[in-house]
């Protein structure tokens, strides 16, 4: 008797239970339709069509075909790729290094270094780009530093030469995000068993055999996620170029979102095709990660 | 116990959030109706522009020459990037809320707007007459006929310079006037060689300079009907060829931004500076100059029809298409379109230079600029404003511009001229169809 008087008590409980459950989620599902879904769906059916301003009219395909006879399009993809296949393994390489240095019991003011390493990434994107444009500009601390012990004997125009600028652009990338990829490596080192050091170093493993066939196996997960979203984060970079140095000399630096700004706000505005642009973006994201899941992934 | 308690903290959790996004909105309310409060408020006439010390500052003082009734004015500044950016998402919206009665908009960029956005702007052409305003100025600021912006400011330019540096290499004023870009890279090659110093500061991303030697021509690049008009562009391929020269045979120095350019000629550096005329204050900015500059008229082309005189930005007022616009457009009349004594006024306390003719007469005009050893500087300029060619600077003076700045990159590694017109004139009727 007790029993059945406990299901019955217990069923609606379990639907009441349930509702509260769908009443917490359903803010944040209206949230999402409304604030990323809906205008996912309306700029799908903007890239379909052209014209100025607000005289909109649909164009079927001709904005995607006009992607592959656009060079100001293919410079910036080939720049952002520049940028992201040289500046994130880079990047990762770092962050690995400096979280296994700070992941030393043995090492003094760790604290002070973890925190001084992980500083860039509270940095305003804007301000740490401005600095940086002035730390590289022709007169600038970099140009004065390196005549000073007398390296080059002329100004280097780190910002008017094509690749230098690249090159300035990836280094200030990598000083604002290596701390941020850190701070996993670090926290996912925290879970990692010490006593498999400690068996590797009885079998006469160096700390290179060690670094390479412990930590990096057992971090696969993390570098994973952390490649995926530097990824998506490279494919996406804006405030940097726009701020160090405005997509230039030439279209030297201009990235793929810079190019979406400019068509929409530099340039006579034509936002049905600097939305095209922006579903390159999309489709690059979902391409890479993909490989990326297939390459490193397992499948659990 | 429990029971009630896990009850008593979603309760609490729930109020709380819910207390949140209440007043998240709430606030939200509070700070639109603050900022763009002159869209509420249709008493005062809500104006954009972007410059405390010069076009906002022209506005206050002809606030001040109107003696309308009832009128007030709400001047916001905005940057004018961001102008540009909010009347883009504004407008396409297709709502009016939040946009201002009148907005200052630059030249080069108005078709741009006109064209995009018809029936957004209210015409103006009833409200002032358009022959008392310099001539080119009228082409950027009408579609179809209808006069829409009422002209502000001129860009007409001068090519300023440092009398010292010039007189070392051993040139005079009167070798400066009315020279071709041809003769100022030979001064400016005798300059670099007896005194050091570039002759002037270029942006490698800005083609400001090209714009002016283009439109000294006449020409743009695009045609009146609004063809693309790169590649048969004589004009176009003698300026290419000259800043290639001044670069190449590294007679200029390079900045990348505004603070550079500043400094460029600040710092004592570049040897002239040729450009527009908003450009004095910050000349005269550097105190320990003073009596070291002069001015003299910007270099033509040697293509036919091009004159010493050209342009180099300048903005015009636009009125929106929104309640207010008539008390707006009479306000724009009576002091901008029409009033002497303001713009004598202006000159002399705001220091801008109006593109309005019959204002030259005034005695404002006349000064006599001692940081430039005494000379008329107004007074020449808006002489040389009269003769300014007239362009239709048409839809996509950025966008071809970035494509020609590319351009011209390969230009510096060995391609040749006719190559660089050619591919610019291919990816531009690509890109803007």
């Amino acid at each position: 008797m007790a029993s059945i008087n406990d299901q019955a008590k217990w069923k609606p409980r379990r639907l009441h239970a349930g509702f509260i459950g769908w009443g917490f989620i359903l803010l944040s599902i209206i949230g999402i339709s409304i604030f990323y879904f809906y205008p996912m769906v309306q700029a799908l059916i903007l890239s379909f069509q052209s014209g100025m301003g607000a005289s909109l009219e649909f164009v079927g395909f001709d904005n995607y075909i006009r992607l592959f006879n656009d060079p100001t399009f293919t410079s910036a993809l080939t720049n952002t790729f520049i940028y992201l296949l040289i500046q994130v393994p880079v990047m990762i390489l770092f962050a690995l290094i400096f979280s296994v240095l700070l992941n030393d019991p043995t090492l003094k003011f760790r604290g002070f270094f973890r925190t001084a390493i992980f500083l860039p990434a509270v940095t305003s994107l804007v301000a740490y780009a401005v600095v940086f444009k002035y730390l590289f500009a022709a007169d600038g601390l970099v140009n004065r530093f390196l005549l000073n012990i007398n390296i080059i004997d002329q100004p280097l125009q780190w910002l008017n030469d094509p690749t230098l600028a690249k090159f300035t652009i990836i280094i200030a990338i990598t000083w604002r995000w290596t701390g941020y990829n850190m701070i996993f490596y670090l926290s996912a080192l925290q879970n990692v068993d010490k006593s498999m050091y400690e068996a590797a170093r009885i079998d006469g493993a160096s700390a290179l055999q060690q670094f390479f066939f412990i930590t990096i196996p057992l971090l696969k997960p993390i570098i994973l996620f952390t490649s995926i979203m530097s990824t998506i984060g490279t494919l996406q970079l804006f405030d940097e170029v726009m701020n160090i140095t405005s997509g230039g000399p030439g279209n030297a630096t201009l990235s793929i979102s810079m190019y979406i700004y400019n068509l929409s706000f530099e340039y006579t505005p034509d936002f049905g095709y600097a939305a095209t642009v922006s579903y390159v973006i999309v489709f690059l994201v979902v391409i890479l990660s993909i490989i990326q899941f297939k390459v490193a992934g397992d499948r659990d | 116990m429990i029971k009630n308690r896990n009850k008593w903290i979603s309760t609490a959790l729930i109020t709380c959030f819910t207390v949140f996004i209440l007043a998240a909105c709430s606030s939200n309310d509070n700070e639109s109706g603050s900022d763009e409060g002159g869209s509420t408020n249709s008493d005062s006439i809500v104006v954009w522009a972007w410059d405390p010390n010069f076009n906002i500052a022209a506005i206050n003082l002809a606030e001040e020459h109107y003696e309308e009734e009832g009128f007030t004015l709400e001047i916001q500044e905005n940057a004018q990037d961001d102008i540009v950016q909010r009347l883009n998402t504004g407008l396409s919206s297709g709502t009016m809320n939040g946009m201002p009665n009148i907005v200052l908009i630059e030249d080069q960029r108005a078709q741009s707007f006109l064209q995009s956005y018809p029936d957004a702007f209210y015409p103006l052409g009833d409200y002032f007459n358009t022959e008392d305003f310099a001539e080119y100025k009228i082409p950027p600021t009408s579609l179809d006929g209808e006069q829409y912006g009422l002209p502000f400011d001129t860009g007409v330019t001068g090519l300023f310079y440092r009398s010292d540096y010039l007189e070392e290499a051993g040139y005079t004023h009167e070798d400066l006037v009315d020279i071709t870009w041809e003769k100022y890279i030979d001064i400016a090659k005798d300059v670099k060689e007896e005194t050091g110093h570039p002759i002037f500061s270029f942006d490698p991303s800005d083609f400001g300079i090209i714009r002016m030697m283009i439109q000294s021509a006449g020409t743009w690049f695009t045609t009146e009907d609004g063809e693309i008009n790169l590649e048969n562009n004589e004009a176009l391929k003698e300026s290419l060829e000259i800043l290639h020269q001044l670069v190449d045979q590294d007679l200029v120095s390079l900045h990348n931004d505004w603070s550079g350019f500043l400094a460029s000629f600040n710092s004592g550096e570049a040897a002239t500076v040729p450009t527009g005329n908003w450009i004095v204050p910050s000349i005269e900015a550097e105190e320990s100059q003073a009596g070291l500059w002069k001015m003299a008229p910007i270099p033509r082309l040697s293509t036919e029809g091009s004159v010493n005189a050209t342009n180099n930005g300048g903005s015009s007022f636009y009125v929106l298409n929104i309640d207010g616009k008539e008390a707006a457009a009479e306000f724009l009349g009576a002091t901008f379109g029409s009033d002497i004594d303001f713009y004598n006024d202006l000159v002399q306390e705001v220091g801008a230079l109006g593109t309005f003719i019959p204002a030259a007469e005034s005695e404002g005009y006349q000064f006599e600029n001692e940081f430039f050893g005494g000379q008329q500087l107004i007074s020449e300029l808006s002489e040389w404003m009269e003769d300014v060619p007239a362009v239709n600077y048409g839809l996509n003076t950025y966008g071809l511009s970035d494509i020609l700045v590319e351009q011209f990159q390969q230009m510096l590694n060995g391609k040749s001229v006719e190559d660089v017109l050619s591919d610019a004139q291919t990816q531009a009727e690509n890109q803007f169809r």
